[in-house]
């Protein structure tokens, strides 16, 4: 059942860590957690909970920041390949972004005006139907290939990974960008403040005293390419993309099943599906958002599946960054296995005595060659991908 | 993966403003279509109301108990009935749900919801926003509820691609059967038209002619605004038991794009869904070819063409070609077949063309031991 390594010969990263890959791996490795109150949205919540955006950062005014934070990974990943537009553009690629609030026809401004019985501006509906984060990618790039903007909530990145790699093993691309990029703006801010599920303090990520997450925003794109273009075209592979599993819980609609199935479905098909073992995997890129449902169903399904594997996760610094959190976290995943290293758990202090595992509480070097990245997502989803060393 | 593995279209599910259910549209493709409803909206400059067709979802009460669908928006019971419609149709025993792969296609998502979600808070102020109407916002509620629904705990999927949601999403459900990842994908597409959307068509196109659509006349705005639902229950041929027809290619693209014009298979099915626009960019990729065209029986949404794909798949199994509603064809450059004619081939693609020069098609073959010729 196992299938053929895809290569990944560039990566892009944009979050609160950082404006580009290396910048924000460095951050996580030196501890850094730059989250505050919002500033880019007001909310007239009593309660001012901390985020983490990107700063300095401004998108062009005909686009949503989802797709300029997009498009900004997007040009490091393909920078980072060394290929040209040129060379580029002689390649049939294909673009497969996920995305939660990319495509969704939610302005504020525009409905606050309907609703006020005024005839609002519609320029902001315009930006929207012109900023499908796929489309922008592949506008300018010059791209005829297919593309694919996944809205599987918090699993979009890790599964449009997937998908990118599937659709070049079938053959329809050369190559892809692939990942995820998201936004953080006052309706989801206050979404997820009404599910009650956002912590007034930094999260605290398998800790015994975590109470929620806290969100965050950016965007990570991967160029991935099948063995033999890469070779033809003299890319790099900076890591591999071995695998790829996908579960759904069938349970509820915001919380996780409690047993975990649908997780572990996920990851059983990522390791078949990348021939790897359980016992072969260097750490795990965890899900780990801080909610209490979250961690415990999590961490219990990698003490049964993966005992005594190291995990980690980094949302205590970059925050949830939804549809972008699966491939921001697949590029810290990529760049640990290069490094050789693991940043800390941030917010992790006390053991929870309903974890039976703890994860890493420091800077900690890995030797193996393969490692998983998770993600939950709301809707019951579970994504998996497994990431190798070059 | 095999690559070898015929997809089959084993069930049909759809709903829409020409009824519900495979009879249905039926029906409206032989010819008895319904008229569209109207669709009220209060405006800045005063009420208005136009033609719209909109579905009816009460038949959802024959699958869900009434309970169950208390918390659920328009948009999910959309897809949930076209969901059970489908599984229906093909008659999937119910302890083959829990191995289904779903995959939905939406072009705007829930958008009734979405902007109840706003409402709650810019009427009542932040702390009162509805975490109900958050939960059901998000885009791939559908596809959860008819996860959760159905117990069905395969891969879970779903696409927002604007108008080419299906040719995309159809894409990767086809290769999900030939990795051998799932045995069955059932694979929708819906669109709702809530208030917010209508209200931004009505700003985009104005109110929508009394008169029924044409979408094959290519200087005139005739579009009717839609809503509904297409469902699809896909197997592996080794796995399947027979159907429709089977599912050949799903591809996305821009043009120019080697390849294009398609290779002709004899009969394509026409995305033309009445925008002023939209006729003219179908003239110039269709020309000569033999097309037919039946959106005026389920009117202008991005899940539109599923409900193409529905209607090839109705054509395969039958035979001969449906009439192609919206009147005078004279000044489209293609050969528009009559009614009961045969339809004179074994393969028929659906072609979706967006404003912005991409392209979707879909190919769909008979299964031989169907009576199409």
């Amino acid at each position: 059942m196992s299938v053929a390594p895809i290569a990944i010969t560039g990566m892009g990263c944009i979050c609160a860590a950082g404006g580009n890959q290396a910048d924000s791996m460095n951050a996580l490795l030196r501890g850094e957690r730059r989250l505050g109150p919002p500033v880019r949205f007001a909310s007239n919540h009593p309660i001012r909970y901390p985020v983490f955006e990107v700063a300095d950062f401004e998108e062009p005014p005909d686009l949503l920041r989802t797709s300029a934070f997009a498009l900004h990974a997007a040009r490091e990943a393909v920078a980072d390949t060394g290929l040209d537009r040129r060379t580029l553009g002689t390649l049939r690629v294909g673009v497969c972004v996920g995305t939660t609030v990319g495509t969704v026809m939610s302005e504020e401004t525009f409905c606050r005006g309907y609703l006020a019985g005024d005839v609002p501006d519609m320029a902001p509906v315009r930006r929207i139907l012109r900023s499908n984060p796929a489309d922008v990618i592949a506008r300018e790039f010059g791209l005829s290939g297919p593309r694919q903007t996944v809205v599987t909530a918090c699993s979009s990145g890790t599964d449009a990974l997937g998908i990118a790699g599937s659709w070049i093993r079938a053959g329809l691309y050369d190559a892809a960008i692939a990942g995820g990029a998201d936004e953080l703006g006052r309706i989801t801010y206050i979404g997820f403040i009404s599910l009650m599920i956002t912590d007034d303090s930094s999260c605290k990520p398998f800790d015994r005293h975590r109470r929620g997450l806290n969100l965050g925003e950016g965007a990570a794109m991967l160029v991935l390419a099948s063995e033999a273009v890469t070779r033809r075209t003299g890319m790099r592979a900076r890591s591999f993309l071995l695998g790829y599993g996908s579960a759904g819980d069938a349970y509820h609609l915001t919380a996780p099943r409690p047993d975990g199935a649908g997780l572990r479905s996920a990851i059983s098909e990522a390791l078949a599906t990348s021939g790897v073992s359980p016992a072969s995997v260097a750490f795990v890129n965890a899900h780990g958002t801080g909610t209490p449902d979250n961690d415990r169903v999590e961490s219990r399904v990698l003490r049964d599946m993966l005992p005594g594997i190291p995990f980690l996760s980094t949302k205590g610094y970059t925050g949830h960054t939804l549809g972008a959190a699966g491939a921001i976290e697949a590029v810290v995943t990529a760049a640990c296995l290069e490094m050789g290293k693991i940043p800390a758990n941030a917010g992790f202090e006390t053991p929870d005595p309903e974890i039976a595992n703890t994860p890493v509480r420091e800077v900690t070097t890995v030797s193996g060659s393969v490692a998983l990245s998770e993600s939950l997502a709301f809707g019951g989803n579970n994504s998996v991908v497994v990431l190798g060393k070059a | 993966m095999s690559g070898t593995g015929r997809i089959v279209i084993e069930g049909v599910g759809a709903v829409g403003g020409f009824g519900c259910g495979v009879s249905d549209l039926s029906r409206a493709l032989n010819g008895s279509a319904r008229s569209p409803g109207t669709f009220a909206l209060s405006t800045g400059s005063g009420p208005i109301e136009f033609p719209a067709f909109r579905a009816d979802v009460s038949r959802l009460e024959e699958f869900l108990p009434v309970r169950t669908l208390r918390r659920i928006d328009r948009f999910s019971r959309l897809a949930l009935l076209g969901s059970h419609l489908a599984l229906a149709d093909a008659g999937l025993p119910d302890a083959e749900r829990p191995r289904l792969g779903i995959i939905v296609a939406s072009g705007y998502g829930a958008t009734g919801i979405t902007y109840a979600f706003l409402k709650s808070f810019i009427t009542d102020g932040d702390i009162c926003a509805s975490p109900t109407y958050f939960a059901n916002s998000v885009h791939n509620s559908a596809a959860a509820h008819i996860s959760i629904q159905l117990g069905a705990r395969g891969p879970n999927l779903t696409v927002s691609d604007f108008h080419l949601s299906v040719p995309s999403a159809l894409a990767t459900a086809r290769i999900w059967l030939e990795e051998e990842r799932v045995q069955r994908v059932l694979f929708g597409a819906v669109d709702e038209l809530s208030e917010l959307i209508g209200y931004i068509r009505y700003r985009t196109r104005g109110a929508s002619p009394a008169s029924p659509m044409t979408p094959l006349r290519t200087e005139m705005e005739t579009s009717i605004p839609a809503e509904g639902a297409a469902f699809l229950l896909l197997a592996r041929e080794n796995a399947s038991r027979g159907g429709y027809c089977t599912l050949e290619t799903s591809v996305t693209g821009s043009l120019p794009f080697p390849g294009f014009p398609l290779p002709q298979p004899g009969l394509l099915v026409l995305g033309a869904d009445g925008c002023r626009e939209s006729g003219r960019r179908y003239a110039a990729e269709a020309q000569h070819a033999r097309v037919a065209c039946y959106t005026p029986l389920y009117g202008s949404m991005p899940a539109g063409p599923a409900f193409d794909v529905a209607a090839a798949a109705l054509l395969l199994k039958g035979g001969t070609v449906f009439p192609s509603p919206g009147g005078s064809f004279l000044d489209f450059p293609a050969t528009v077949p009559a009614g009961g004619d045969p339809i004179g081939t074994d393969r028929i693609a659906c072609i979706t063309l967006d404003a912005d020069g991409a392209y979707g098609w879909t190919t769909l073959g008979k299964l031989p031991g169907t009576t199409g010729r």
